[in-house]
């Protein structure tokens, strides 16, 4: 009989992705660049949103979109016409993307002239929450329809974030969707999260959401 | 899907180890997984022959420990098993509680010649 050995490991799993994904954001840092990653179930109005967040600060800063999907590149295409730099990141069936891709996805977008670049993730609760991209800041959308019972359904998800945007807050008439009952939940998993309430079809709210965003990417390049 | 990647994830992390330690020949596995974790055991198992196929493991057997999800209770400071009482302190029937494990997700140790 051969001799074999025990080899204890002790290593995270999430091990080498964590650290690429620090390594990645030490390079944004020195490159004065502020990556976001967004998530968000599929329809919650990530484009959308996206959208109107590009018309509303294109003119203060030089935006670069990465628009993450399994497949097709129908946001991609949609986001094109907003003027900024878009590229698509097929993620070739997988459900979320890691730090390497997400440094990929940089590369192809050039960061030499882009002073904030946005990660639009796979549409998914579950699977983006468990990697991190590298991103400075992670933003999730959760929007009315979905129900506010969502934080108890994906606390990982809602514990990871550093803002929290309602969006389709303008329907909340037609649905029974309790704002402060979901706050609630949410600061429970995540005190310091900010829970913005907007509806990105009508612009209310946003005003916020923009201004967050303007804090976020002075107090990265300071 | 999920459970693939992670693999894929698991195997990079290995050739790493493998290669720091001059290992050759890994017979076995050993991954510990949290009942609290998102990850499905059963789904692991079936997504690594895949995600060894053509590497330095493609032989070695899988292994994997279950660590259940052990809560203690804010309120009495009782501790008990999670999921069965879906985090309901059996002693004071209230779910307010600090994790105390369930939530690993480690390589443990590799078996090997």
């Amino acid at each position: 009989m051969k001799e074999f050995k025990i080899l204890e490991v002790k290593r995270s799993i999430f091990e080498n992705n964590d650290r690429q994904a620090d390594l990645l954001r030490e390079e944004l840092k020195k490159e004065k660049v502020f990556l976001l990653n967004l998530m968000s179930s599929p329809g919650s109005g990530k484009t959308t949103t996206l959208m109107k967040t590009i018309g509303a600060l294109k003119e203060e800063m030089k935006i670069g979109v990465m628009e993450a999907d399994i497949d097709s590149d129908v946001d991609a295409s949609t986001i094109a016409t907003s003027g900024v730099k878009v590229i698509q990141l097929h993620t070739g069936g997988m459900c979320h993307l890691d730090a390497d891709m997400t440094k990929q996805g940089l590369e192809g977008l050039g960061t030499q002239d882009i002073d904030f670049a946005i990660l639009e993730n796979v549409g998914n609760l579950v699977c983006p929450a468990e990697f991190d991209t590298g991103a400075v800041k992670n933003a999730m959308i959760l929007s009315v329809p979905e129900g506010d019972d969502k934080p108890l359904k994906y606390p990982l998800m809602f514990s990871i974030c550093d803002v929290l945007l309602i969006n389709k807050i303008d329907v909340l008439p037609y649905f029974n969707f309790d704002i402060e009952a979901c706050k609630e939940r949410v600061m429970k998993l995540n005190p310091k999260i900010q829970v913005i309430p907007i509806a990105s079809s009508t612009g209310e709210g946003m005003e916020d959401w923009y201004e967050w965003i303007r804090t976020q990417v002075r107090q990265w390049n300071e | 899907m999920h459970e693939l990647s992670i693999c894929y994830t698991i195997v990079e992390t290995l050739q790493e180890v493998v290669k720091e330690n001059e290992i050759e020949e890994v017979e076995a596995i050993v991954l510990e997984i949290g009942e609290l974790s998102s990850i499905v055991p059963k789904y692991m198992e079936n997504c690594f022959p895949c995600a060894v196929d053509g590497t330095l493991f493609e032989k070695s057997k899988l292994t994997i420990e279950v660590v259940e999800g052990i809560g203690r209770c804010k309120r009495c400071g009782y501790s008990y098993r999670l999921l069965p009482v879906e985090g309901y302190c059996p002693n004071c029937d209230v779910k307010d509680f600090d994790v105390i494990s369930g939530e690993e997700f480690i390589i443990k140790e590799l078996i090997c010649f």
